[in-house]
């Protein structure tokens, strides 16, 4: 009897590993394969679909992705920063009513803020606003409550005994967190502003409302040829995105990212 | 203890001459939340209550949401697919997560990074994916056929099945995580000195391991509903205009049929689902805290 019940336990842990890893060795499988889709057709790779990557029906829209998502990082990063300092820092009053307001979009499904920002764009007239500009401060109010919130867990949990110390050796204030506080919550940004990347690099549920032809976004780019084929070079395209977005991960967590937090930093 | 670091802050001397500086420094959140998320929200809850033509209040798109029939037959699929998915994500997940939660080999790390490497895909890479497998000509189909086991292909795509199965693929990493959680504060002793006493592998489970871990269940079904309620282009691709849910049909509103106080309503009531969805979290959570706070009370 429990030697049955061991033996079902392993099988369903397998079966689904399997589900889990199964579709991502179906597309990597399909974007080496000649034909359009994996079939029991005897397989020959061939790596024409990477080849067809370089053209500028792809690359411009990974190169506005990758433009919008530097700037979204970089936006929500430094104002993620700086609220978050403000908010737990320094205490400033009514925090914790100010933290809610800041996490507030978090609790409000994608979907329903791309419609929001959608109708009020086109309400005030600014529908010129649409592409770029639009899909910027859409992926902001998205990614910076995220920022705010892992910029805060690291500053609540850095040892606050340092920044005493300096303070007690006479270092100011600017000072201390030049010096103290900022390199002790370093990987707390740094993985802040990773999170933020990639999400707007991913994100479709906001983008679908606000890209315009010309001036849209890989991920969408994707699904919009996704609902008429299943030509091979997409999966291609997506084995391409999700290697950029792991090299993204690698070079923030070279600089100093989301290990050195789990080591260090917090206690 | 870092609540207590924190109030032992030293009032700084030098505070009057930056006391401006962190109010400068949370306006610019501020207000970008404003303008890209409170006014938006708020024109499209007005938007919901405003007759198109005189701008005057009305609760006629309301109405319209309740009575068309489509609307609430899209509202009554998003609950029933984020249900499943819900059950499936639980379900499916639990063994993953118990093997996480006590397994002490190397293989761990390797079940560990399997579990939650798909969450950095991305939605799409897995969507397509499934797209491949249970398209009429996928590989499922494919392989049943020549096996003969079939004559035809079976309908796996543009249906509920495909987008709970594809979503279920997506929404699994959270679950498991949650309920590794769980069972992760559950003393092992107590699983061994069942097994001592002679409790099968099956009475352990049944009566310790699952009644202790019902928190995490709660969390990771929770967490899976709103996810899947909510997901986009996980229903757009997989279900299609064979399987409707809210999400897809604001879509549509926007887009197609560009009426924006109906899609307004749309919106509404899937956020409302959301939170209603968030509350009963909310207050589950709440009650087990002072349930919690009581029975061990006595002893602290």
């Amino acid at each position: 009897m429990n030697r049955l019940i061991s033996i079902l336990y392993w099988i369903s842990l397998g079966t689904v590993l399997c589900f889990i890893t199964l579709p991502l060795i179906v597309v990597v499988a399909a974007s080496l394969s000649p034909t359009s889709a994996v079939t029991l057709q005897p397989w020959e790779w061939t790596g024409r679909w990477y080849a067809d990557l370089w053209s500028s029906r792809w690359l411009d829209p990974f190169l506005a992705s990758v433009k919008i998502a530097t700037v979204v990082a970089a936006i929500s990063g430094v104002l993620g920063l700086f609220a978050a300092y403000a908010v737990v820092y320094e205490r400033i009053p009514g925090s914790d009513a100010l933290m809610s307001c800041l996490l507030s979009p978090l609790s409000v499904p994608q979907i329903v803020k791309g419609v929001a920002i959608v109708l009020f764009l086109s309400m005030i007239g600014l529908q010129g606003f649409l592409g770029t500009p639009a899909l910027i401060a859409a992926h902001v109010v998205l990614a910076l409550p995220f920022v705010t919130r892992m910029v805060a867990t690291s500053l609540a949990n850095f040892d606050a005994n340092l920044d005493r110390a300096a303070q007690i050796l006479g270092a100011g204030k600017l000072q201390r967190i030049r010096l103290v506080v900022l390199p002790m919550i370093k990987p707390g940004v740094l993985s802040g502003v990773t999170f933020a990347f990639i999400i707007s690099f991913n994100n479709i549920p906001l983008s679908v409302f606000l890209v315009r032809p010309g001036d849209s976004t890989l991920p969408i780019t994707v699904i919009n040829y996704l609902e008429y084929s299943l030509d091979p070079v997409l999966a291609a395209v997506n084995v391409a995105s999700m290697a950029f977005i792991l090299t993204v991960i690698f070079l923030f967590e070279k600089i100093g990212g989301f290990s050195a937090q789990l080591h260090g930093g917090s206690k | 203890m870092n609540s207590l670091a924190l109030d032992l802050h030293p009032p700084a001397r030098r505070r009057r001459t930056l006391a401006w500086f962190p109010l400068a420094a949370l306006s610019p959140s501020l207000m970008v939340l404003s303008a890209f998320f409170a006014l938006p929200m708020g024109m499209m809850i007005g938007m919901s209550f405003t007759q198109t033509e005189t701008f005057s209040p009305t609760l006629e798109h309301y109405q319209r949401f309740f009575t068309d029939g489509l609307s609430i037959a899209g509202f009554c699929r998003t609950a029933l697919m984020s249900l499943l998915v819900a059950v499936s994500v639980t379900v499916l997940g639990y063994p993953v997560a118990y093997f996480l939660a006590r397994a002490t080999t190397r293989w761990r790390a390797v079940v560990f990074a399997l579990a939650l490497a798909p969450e950095l895909a991305g939605v799409v890479l897995r969507t397509y994916g499934w797209l491949i497998i249970l398209e009429d000509r996928g590989f499922i189909n494919d392989l049943l056929l020549h096996l003969g086991v079939i004559s035809s292909p079976l309908p796996l795509s543009k249906n509920l099945f495909a987008v709970v199965v594809g979503l279920t693929h997506v929404v699994l990493p959270f679950g498991i995580l949650s309920l590794m959680t769980s069972i992760q504060g559950i003393d092992p002793n107590l699983e061994r000195a069942a097994q001592m006493l002679g409790a099968s592998r099956l009475a352990v489970i049944r009566t310790i391991v699952l009644p202790l871990s019902v928190p995490g269940i709660v969390s990771s079904m929770l967490i899976a509903f709103t996810m899947a309620a909510s997901a986009y282009a996980t229903p757009a691709l997989l279900g299609g205009a064979g399987f409707k849910v809210l999400a897809t049909m604001i879509y549509e509103q926007v887009l197609f049929y560009i009426d924006w106080p109906f899609a307004s309503v749309m919106a509404m009531a899937l956020l409302l689902m959301m939170l209603g969805i968030s509350f009963v979290g909310v207050r589950y959570e709440s009650r087990r805290r002072s349930r919690a706070s009581v029975s061990s009370g006595g002893e602290r």
